[in-house]
This record gives structure tokens, sequence and C-alpha cells, in this order.
């Protein structure tokens, strides 16, 4: 009986610890920019994502080679030329919410985040801050934040003929749908 | 003007003309449709996971940026959007599938959890999961 008991107890922390964590693995991440030539846009709806709302922390992950692009060249440039996706098949963001208590995760609703963290992206590691939001619905979490990367913050050269038709940075666009992992 | 000089210049339009229409033509290209492309392997879901899990390297140069073509089951579909698409397919380990995603979907409830599916798509690589991209359905199955 007594054994029971304990292992009642322990299930339910294990049940408590892991309703504090949801996660995706059909996150987006996405960018964006404008050329007079064309713009440039490349998708990703395979990115992994978690997020442990007791500390705040978040934890994104993607493949270089899971982003789309609507033609075939610009794909194989990107692979290829800029990212070297072969060597480097990875990007990571790993940070927290810095206002963790404006959120209140019982309650639906949407809510203002700052996020800090560490990017890396091309073996190349930055501190970056941005703003987002979190939604509250009823199973799960919502994130969504729109910032602005500089590639030759991550040593991603740019050919001098086509840099001077570029934007110095490019907007990217995340966009998660997280499920607690107890259901998972 | 001399017949030689109107050959030359003739021979270099028709190269200019032919540069043009390449480079063109590369700019414009698409993607391959998978529908139609011979695929690299033809792999079981179970068996391509199981292969990532063991030996990531090792899979990686043996099928990544090859088109598969992958039999399994539908463990989930999660429409990303209006016309994009994630099926995932079950393999050996639960917290680890084969996800696949489409772009020109647009019916999500034709595809249902249970249902045996083969399809075609790019390998891009493992994260969680071994994941492949511009995927097209071959067969359904109930």
């Amino acid at each position: 009986m007594k054994r029971l008991f304990l292992f009642l107890f322990f299930l339910n922390i294990v049940l408590a610890v892991n309703a504090q964590k949801y996660m995706t693995k059909n996150g987006y991440i996405g960018f964006y920019s404008h050329t007079p030539m064309e713009d440039i846009k490349g998708d990703n709806n395979q990115v992994v994502g978690a997020i442990d709302i007791s500390t705040g922390e978040m934890v994104f992950q993607a493949l270089i080679k899971s982003f789309h692009f609507d033609r075939a060249l610009m794909e194989e440039h990107f692979n290829e030329n800029y990212m070297e996706s072969d060597k480097i098949p990875k990007s990571i963001f790993k940070g927290k919410i810095t206002n963790l208590k404006d959120v209140d995760f019982s309650k639906s609703g949407n809510y203002n985040v700052t996020v800090e963290g560490d990017l890396t992206i091309h073996d190349v590691t930055n501190k970056i801050s941005t703003q987002g939001t979190i939604e509250v619905v009823s199973g799960g979490i919502n994130a969504n934040s729109k910032f602005k990367i500089v590639p030759e913050d991550y040593k991603i050269n740019i050919p001098g003929v086509v840099k001077d038709k570029f934007e110095k940075s490019l907007e990217v666009t995340v966009a998660m749908k997280y499920t607690p992992i107890a259901n998972k | 003007m001399k017949l030689w000089v109107k050959i030359v210049l003739f021979a270099v339009l028709v190269i200019v003309i032919t540069a043009i229409c390449v480079g063109l033509h590369k700019f414009n290209l698409k993607h391959p449709d998978t529908a139609k492309a011979k695929p690299d392997f033809v792999v079981a879901a179970t068996v391509l996971q199981k292969e990532f899990e063991d030996n990531e390297g090792t899979a990686s140069s043996k099928y990544i940026n090859k088109i598969l073509e992958v039999t399994g089951t539908i463990a989930s579909v999660t429409p990303a959007d209006s016309t994009h698409l994630n099926i995932a397919l079950k393999t050996g380990n639960d917290m680890s599938s084969v996800i696949c995603s489409f772009q020109n979907i647009t019916d999500p409830s034709k595809y249902k959890t249970g249902e045996e599916i083969t399809l075609r798509g790019e390998c891009s690589g493992f994260l969680l999961d071994v994941l492949l991209k511009n995927c097209s359905i071959v067969v359904k199955r109930k």
C-alpha cells in the first residue's frame, strides 16, 4: 500500500512537470527580403520548438534544408552558396522570456513578451532580443514573433553584385502552435 | 558588310539568345515534381527512421538531397496554413517519426490517422524526426 502511494506520488510529480512543457514539431519559421529584382522568401514548416512555462525557457531547432523557396535555383543558392547546409545543417535558438510574470498561462488571451537568447545560424552565435506574443488557447500555447537579422552578423557572405540589390537585413517570422508534451 | 562579318555577328547573336534562354529557364526552374520523379530509394518509414537513429552520419550521406519513396502508417496530419500540410508517419520509436511536408495539399481531411500511405519526397535530414520536403502522394490505402 505504501509502495502504491509512493508510486502515485511520483507519477503525480512527473505529470505535473510534464504539464509545464509544451512542444511542436510543425513550427513555422520564414524569412523575407525585398529586392528590386524579386522578393526573397523562404518557408520552413518543420521547425521543432519547445517551451517550459515554469521557467520561460524556449528552444527552436530547424534544418536549413527544410526551407522551401518557390524557385528551385534560389533554394540551391541558399543551401550551397550562403548557408553551406551540407556542412552546417542546423540552426538553433535557445532563450528565455524575460517578463514571464506578465503571462498568465491559466487564462486564455494574448500576452506581449520579450525574448532574449542565443541565435546560432551558419555556426555563428549572436545574442538577440525580440518582442513577441504568447497566446494562451484551449489545449495549447501559440507563440509569434517578427524580427530582423543581418546576414553579415552570421558570416553569410552575399556576393557584391547581389549585395547592392539586397536589403541589409532580413525579416524573420516565427509562428509556433505548441501542445502539452504529456499528450504526445 | 563582308560575308564573314555577317556570319560572326549572326553566330554571336545566336549564342547570346541561347545564353539568355538557358539563364531564364534556370532562373524560373521549379522544383522537380516528386510525383513523377524516379525515386533514388524505396524504403519503409520504420527502416528509414531506424537508419537515422542508429547512425545519423551514414544515413545523412545516403539519403539527404535524394528522392525517397516511403511507405508507412499516418501518425498525424498537421495543416500549417491553407496550402501547406505535414503528414507524420509512424516508426518503431514513439518519439520519432518521418515528417513529410506538402506544398500543395488543400484538403487535409482526406488523410486520416491510421491509414497506410506511400509518398515521395526529398530528404532534408534529421532533427528529432526524419524530414522530407516537396512531398507528393503515390498511393493511399485504408
